[in-house]
């Protein structure tokens, strides 16, 4: 049994030999893909965020002109505002102007059997 | 200073290091293809096992965390997994397995006598249980300790034991009556 062990014993040595072989075709496959993940992986991190698409509200405010735009609209909507609640004397009154009043009674001299009489 | 470990190498790959690409596939390129040659007993299969086992590798890199395990062991672990996967998916053996001569072996009739003793065990290798083998191949070849080798099948220390003990005798008989023409019974 002795004997036998120490053949082993000199089997694995002799296999230990070439343990630390590697074929030369195959390093350089191993390091072509070591390779190509590393470009992989550099190109991914230095690749620029893709450009997000702007919101509803960045969409509206550059069609009226970015805040400038925004800010002249606003200030336009509150004269608007005021000019209705408060007009100037050389302006007509709108509220008149739709619902004009008259000093004039139409039914002044009428009474109301005088009414019912062109009725019936 | 010395070498980087593994660990370091590691990280200097994940961070783009060309050099550090080169230092691993010549540390553990040659442990990955030696492994996955004598467990499967093909090398046109070694070599497709040991190229993805590395490929595993580069890819784990970014997310590899020093100090938890031992790269080596990562390795070996992944390359035996693709080995059974491998065995699993083809079920006839090629016992055409006749590593590459040395550069360096000393000569001609010494050379074949070591390729014939090499290919003799490589024979006996096969013919044992999945796991036996690649415990031996781990102890007496790879010369991992017990401990390692034991996180690596994810058995115990005793199992590994056992395995490797069955191993051995079970490698011992099949060469018994192969000796003389092994070149061990000159006197």
């Amino acid at each position: 049994m002795a004997e036998n062990d120490t053949d082993l014993d000199a089997l694995f040595a002799a296999a230990r030999q070439e343990r630390d072989f590697l074929p030369e075709d195959l390093a350089a496959r191993m390091l072509a893909d070591a390779q190509a993940v590393q470009a992989v992986r550099a190109a991914s991190e230095t690749a620029p965020e893709p450009a997000k698409r702007p919101g509803l509200w960045s969409q509206l405010g550059s069609a009226l002109g970015g805040w400038r735009g925004i800010g002249g609209l606003a200030t336009a909507c509150a004269a608007g505002v005021w000019i209705g609640l408060a007009p100037p004397a050389f302006l007509p009154d709108p509220a008149e102007l739709l619902y004009p009043q008259s000093d004039t009674d139409l039914f002044a001299d009428l009474s109301l059997s005088d009414l019912n009489a062109e009725e019936g | 200073m010395g070498d980087p470990g593994d660990d370091a190498l590691l990280v200097l790959f994940a961070n783009g290091d060309g050099q550090a690409a080169r230092d691993l596939t010549g540390r553990l390129g040659p442990r990955t293809y030696s492994v996955a040659l004598r467990v499967l007993g093909n090398r046109a299969e070694a070599e497709d096992v040991a190229q993805e086992a590395m490929m595993r590798l580069w890819q784990m890199a970014p997310d590899w965390q020093p100090g938890r395990a031992k790269v080596s062991t990562w390795l070996y672990r992944v390359t035996l997994n693709l080995c059974l996967d491998l065995k699993r998916r083809r079920r006839t053996e090629d016992l055409d397995a006749v590593p590459e001569p040395q550069d360096e072996s000393p000569s001609v009739p010494e050379r074949l006598q070591e390729a014939a003793r090499i290919d003799a065990l490589q024979a006996a290798l096969m013919q044992l249980p999945e796991r036996q083998r690649q415990a031996v191949i781990l102890r007496h070849i790879e010369e991992l300790p017990n401990p390692e080798i034991a996180g690596i099948m994810d058995i115990s220390v005793e199992a590994v034991e056992s395995l490797t003990a069955r191993g051995k005798r079970a490698l011992a008989r099949a060469l018994a009556g192969r000796r003389t023409e092994l070149g061990y019974d000159d006197g």
